[in-house]
Order: C-alpha cells, then structure tokens, then sequence
C-alpha cells in the first residue's frame, strides 16, 4: 500500500520534473532575449544554490563561503584565457576540478571548527579571496574583473548559450541527485541528524563531511563557469560574502529539506528581485520584510509549504489520507529536530 | 620612540569602537546563541543619530547628550526588535535565525538610507576634546585618547556586570545552562531581552564613538559586522575579555599592514582569523561547541 503510492508519488514529481525542462528547453522559441537571460542567470544560480545545499540541508554544515569556489570556476576561465589563451573546452573541465581540489583543500581546515564558528571561516576564506582578487591587479584584472572575447563563438548566440547552460545545469543536478541518494549522502544526513550517533556506528564523519565540501565546492565552481556563460566576464564580487549569502537564502527560500528547493528558491528569487527593483525604490527594505515573513510563516521554505498545505488539506478530507502519506514519504528527508534545537524549545517561548 | 608610541595609539584608538561593538555582539551570542548580523545596523544608527543630534555644531553639550541618549534610543529599537522578531526563532536552528537577522539587516539598511540619505556625512569633536597632546617629538589627538578611555571603561563596567551582580550571574548562568536558570525561577525571555537591549546599546555606543574618527555613510553597517565577527571570533564568542584581546589584535595587524605592505592590508584580518581558528578551532578564550 504505502509503496504503491510512494511509487505513484515519485512518478508524479518526475513528471513533474521534466515538465519544468521541457517548458525551460523550449522557453527560448517564447521569451525575449532580456527575459531568456533572466531565466539563464536563473538556471546557473539554481546549481549553485543546490550545490551548496549538499553542505547546508544534506550535510548540515552551513558554509557561508561558497562564493569562493562559484569565484574560483568563472576566474579559472577568465584568468587561463587572459594568460595562457586556453581554449573554452579546457577550461570548462578544469574550472570544476580545481575547484573541488580547492574546497578539499579548505575543508581540511575549516571542518575542524563546528557551527558558528565553521559558517565564519568559510566567510573569511571567501573574503580573503574576494580582497586578494581585487588588490593583485596585474594578475586578475582588479576591482574591474576580466572582460573579453573568452567564450567559444556558438555561446555568444543568446538561445545556444542557453540551451547549452540548461543541458550543463541538468546534467550536474542529476549527477547532484545521485550523489544525495548514495549510500554517501544517507550517511551525510545521519551525520546531520546526529553526529555522535553516526560516529558511535563507526562513520567517519570528517571525512564524509570533508567529501561533501569537495563535492559542493567542484559543482559550485561549474556554476561560476556557467556565470562567465552568461555574464561573459568575470568580477571579483562573485566571492564577496554577499554572493555567498545567495544561495543561503535561495535555500532556506525554497526549501533546503528537498532536492530541488533550493533552485525553485532561485527560480523564485530572481522574478522576485527583478519586480521588487522595478517597483520599489526601497528594494532592499521589501525584499527583507518578505523574506522575514517567509522564514518566520514558512521555516522550512516554499517546497516545505507546499508540502505541508497538502497535508492540511489532507486532514480536512481524512479520504485522501494514503495520498497524504504517499505525499509525506515521498518528501526528501523529513525535518527533525536536531539535538541542539531540543535544548532551547524548552524556554524560548 | 615617539613614533612606535602614537602608532600603536592609533591601533588603540581602532580597537576601541571595535571592541566596543564586538562586546555586544559576543555577549548577545554567549546568553541567546543567535549571532545577530543586525549588530551592524545598530552601530551605524548609532553614529548616523550622533550626525543628526549634533549636527554641524562644534559644540559642547550638543555631543555629550549625543553620547548620552543616542544609544538609550537604538536600545529601545533592539529591545523592540528582539520582543517583535527574534523571540520567535530562538528554538530554530542558526540557519533561520542568521537569515532573520540578515533580512533585518537589509530592512534597517534601506531605513537608514530613507532617513539619513547616501552622502558622507560627519560630526566634528566636542570641543573640549578638540586639539592634540604633545608626545614626544609627535602629536596625538584628544578625541582619540577619549575613545580609548571610553573603551577601557566600557570594559570595566561590563566585567564589574557580568561578575559582581545578580544580572550578571543569571548571564553567565544562561550561557552555561538556561534550563536549570528557567526551573530556579529566573524569567529567562526577560533576561534574554535586558541582555539584547545591552548589546543594542553597545552597538550604538561604539557607532557614537567612532562618528567623529570615521565617514558616515551607507555600507558602515556592513563594514562594521564583518569586522566585529572577525573580532568575537578570534576571541571566541561569548567572551567579552576575548573581544577585547581579538580587537587588539585586528587593530594592530590593520595598522602595521598599512605600514607595511599597503596592498595586502585588507587580507591581514582574513588571514589573522583562519591562522587562529586553524590553531584554536573555538577562538582564543572561548569554549569548544558541543
């Protein structure tokens, strides 16, 4: 019974799926060039977003530097073409490494330190970074970034840069899926349910967490190559803190507890930027009082809201309760409450 | 020797307003466990009121009052924003509340810009705090020994709190363990608000202190966060003698490396922090996360 309708429910979120790339495939034939870009920096921005939440909602471990590897893709394809005129092709398969080897790298350092104090090495690690990016000029161009014909000519026609952005971003996020659905990313999820436990069974939790950051920061760096797709340049604000704040919020806006939450989170944000700029000239002020709201009425995001809007309805017609199960099982892993949360519930009122 | 003397005064005079606003972000931290990205907003409400009270002035009384009723004023506002917002994501995990606080942040930023508008703004010294003293064969300014004063008494009154008063044991006390605080009839949300209220007050202080030494302008919120992070960090969050040594330490790298090697200074506090943190994973005094 229940895995008949777990069944029915994966099939229907796979429908679902490809719906949504079907309708992005062929969005160029529908949508003016300013509008496609918009989707275009949309779709890069969802891999970084799920990408990161590797670290956030399946490793537990919030990175408030990711920026730096998302900085390090799109400068591996400037900086090689400005210096040694590598080719695009290259480039587009080194940028990833390199930024997996680096986030290996970082990982061994920052993964010693837990929590607070782990979210703000990864800040400085991207902010020593972004300082060093913009003061070495003669090296990486400066405050000004890289500018220059480093893109292949077929990616300069706007609708196959944006074919060729979806077809990467599918791609990267089903190999991100598989690595959720591994045994690897069962045991990150442990690890993030309850440390001391997973390390009782014998987990290595260090080095499971320190794969997680490697895996995150080499998918990361390949969405900063599909940054330099878009924005054909390169800047040093992708490893400010702020950039690294982006895919923070797109996550805990979409849903950091799904698989793709986080890039609906940037499906969402970016429309949402886009009108609040046109219509308000305090911007900021009403793109922080919503997201207040949403945090505070939706903690575990929009794909968490629907999911539990379902489940109210569910309860107002007790008929459609297996769907209601099927609708909960189905759901990516359920919230639990941590260990460290169980202590303040008690008094914060 | 002069010269060795009024650098390391100026880094004094840097890491004064730094602790100060640090202080209040470490102490929020140690008591509520939310690291309140806000504490910046509050720092530059604090100096851009000072601009606003004192005006262009040069005056006396206009800037004691300034120094005076300013951070009475931006602690209300905390005490608000605590009561209204914050009190409702005590029990969620950091994430949440770092992006509350951060969505507050943005709020408070576009508040200031309505308010106080996009251009620098200043506030000149008070005049008896006006001139400089004679340090050898070099010249300090008044207003920067002040700062440094203000600094060392802050710092005073805040151990004399936290170690010599009831408040300052039930501080200490939630910091180790708020449950037994809760069942041994302390009012923990009303401790937890008096204590917001202090780090709001500590931010705006600082803000008022350091108007006169910095440019007021949009972006001092963010600045100010990064650097007071660095500096709680460094010292281990919910330390405030670790705040004061972390501030000591930024200070001092910032002004060497301007000396020094002018175009690698705004690494030096990155790289202080991940050199600590790669020693000493919880910072220098502070206890290792459970």
């Amino acid at each position: 019974m229940a895995t008949f309708h777990k069944k029915a429910a994966r099939q229907r979120a796979l429908a679902g799926v490809i719906a949504l790339i079907a309708v992005l495939a062929v969005a160029p034939t529908l949508l003016s060039t300013a509008a496609l870009l918009n989707v275009q920096d949309a779709i890069g921005l969802a891999l970084f977003a799920c990408a990161t939440n590797l670290l956030i909602g399946y490793g537990g471990l919030v990175s408030f530097g990711q920026g730096a590897f998302y900085g390090i893709g799109a400068y591996t394809v400037a900086l090689a073409w400005m210096h040694l005129n590598t080719p695009f092709w290259v480039t587009l398969v080194a940028a990833p490494v390199i930024g997996g080897v680096a986030a290996l790298a970082v990982g061994l350092l920052a993964l010693r330190t837990r929590q607070l104090y782990f979210a703000l090495l990864t800040l400085a690690v991207s902010q020593l970074l972004y300082v060093i990016v913009q003061q070495q000029e003669s090296f990486t161009g400066g405050a000004d970034g890289v500018f220059g014909p480093m893109l292949p000519s077929f990616l300069l026609n706007p609708g196959d840069a944006y074919w060729f952005t979806l077809a990467v971003a599918v791609i990267a996020l089903l190999a991100l899926w598989q690595i959720t659905r591994s045994p690897f990313g069962m045991t990150l999820r442990a690890i993030r349910e309850n440390r001391d436990r997973a390390e009782a069974l014998g987990v290595d939790v260090f080095r499971h967490q320190l794969l997680a950051f490697g895996f995150s920061g080499f998918f990361c760096a390949l969405a900063g190559v599909l940054y330099v797709i878009w924005g054909q340049s390169a800047n040093p604000n992708l490893f400010s803190w702020t950039e690294s704040g982006y895919p923070i919020f797109m996550a805990v806006l979409g849903g950091q507890y799904t698989f793709l939450g986080p890039a609906l989170g940037a499906l969402i944000y970016e429309q949402a930027r886009d009108v609040l700029l046109a219509s308000f000239s305090d911007s900021q002020l009403v793109f922080g009082a919503v997201l207040l709201v949403i945090i505070l009425a939706a903690p575990d995001g929009v794909a968490g809201l629907v999911g539990r809007g379902r489940g109210l309805l569910a309860r107002r017609w007790p008929t459609l309760a297996p769907a209601r199960q099927a609708v909960a099982a189905a759901r990516q892993p359920a919230r639990q409450d941590s260990k460290q949360d169980g202590q303040h519930e008690t008094v914060a009122q | 020797m002069s010269h060795y003397l009024i650098t390391f005064l100026s880094a004094l005079t840097e890491a004064s307003s730094l602790f100060v606003a640090a202080a209040g972000l470490t102490l929020v931290f140690g008591a509520l466990r939310i690291i309140n990205i806000a504490h910046g907003s509050f720092y530059a409400f604090g100096a851009f009121a000072a601009t606003t009270l004192v005006g262009s002035a040069t005056g006396g009384w206009r800037c004691w009052l300034a120094l005076l009723a300013v951070p009475l004023g931006v602690a209300a506002l905390g005490g608000v924003t605590e009561l209204s917002v914050l009190r409702r994501v005590y029990g969620k995990d950091h994430l949440v509340q770092l992006v509350v606080t951060y969505a507050l942040f943005l709020v408070f930023g576009d508040f200031a810009l309505r308010l106080w508008g996009s251009a620098a703004r200043s506030v000149p010294v008070p005049s008896v705090l006006a001139g400089s003293v004679t340090l050898g064969s070099g010249e300090f300014p008044v207003y920067d020994l002040f700062a440094i004063g203000v600094a060392v008494v802050t710092g005073l009154v805040l151990w004399a709190l936290l170690q010599r008063t009831a408040l300052g044991w039930r501080i200490r006390a939630a910091v180790e363990d708020r449950e037994l605080l809760a069942s041994a009839g302390t009012n923990v949300p009303l401790l937890f608000t008096t204590v917001f209220v202090i780090g709001t007050l500590l931010a705006a202080l600082a803000g008022v202190l350091a108007a006169p030494l910095v440019s007021v302008a949009p972006g001092l919120d963010a600045s100010i966060i990064i650097s007071a992070f660095i500096v709680s960090v460094i010292g281990g969050l919910g330390s405030v003698a670790g705040a004061a040594i972390g501030a000591l330490i930024i200070a001092l790298f910032n002004t060497v490396g301007v000396l020094w090697a002018p175009t690698w200074e705004p690494a030096f506090i990155y790289l202080a922090m991940i050199a600590v943190l790669a020693l000493r994973p919880w910072g220098l005094l502070g206890t290792a996360e459970r």
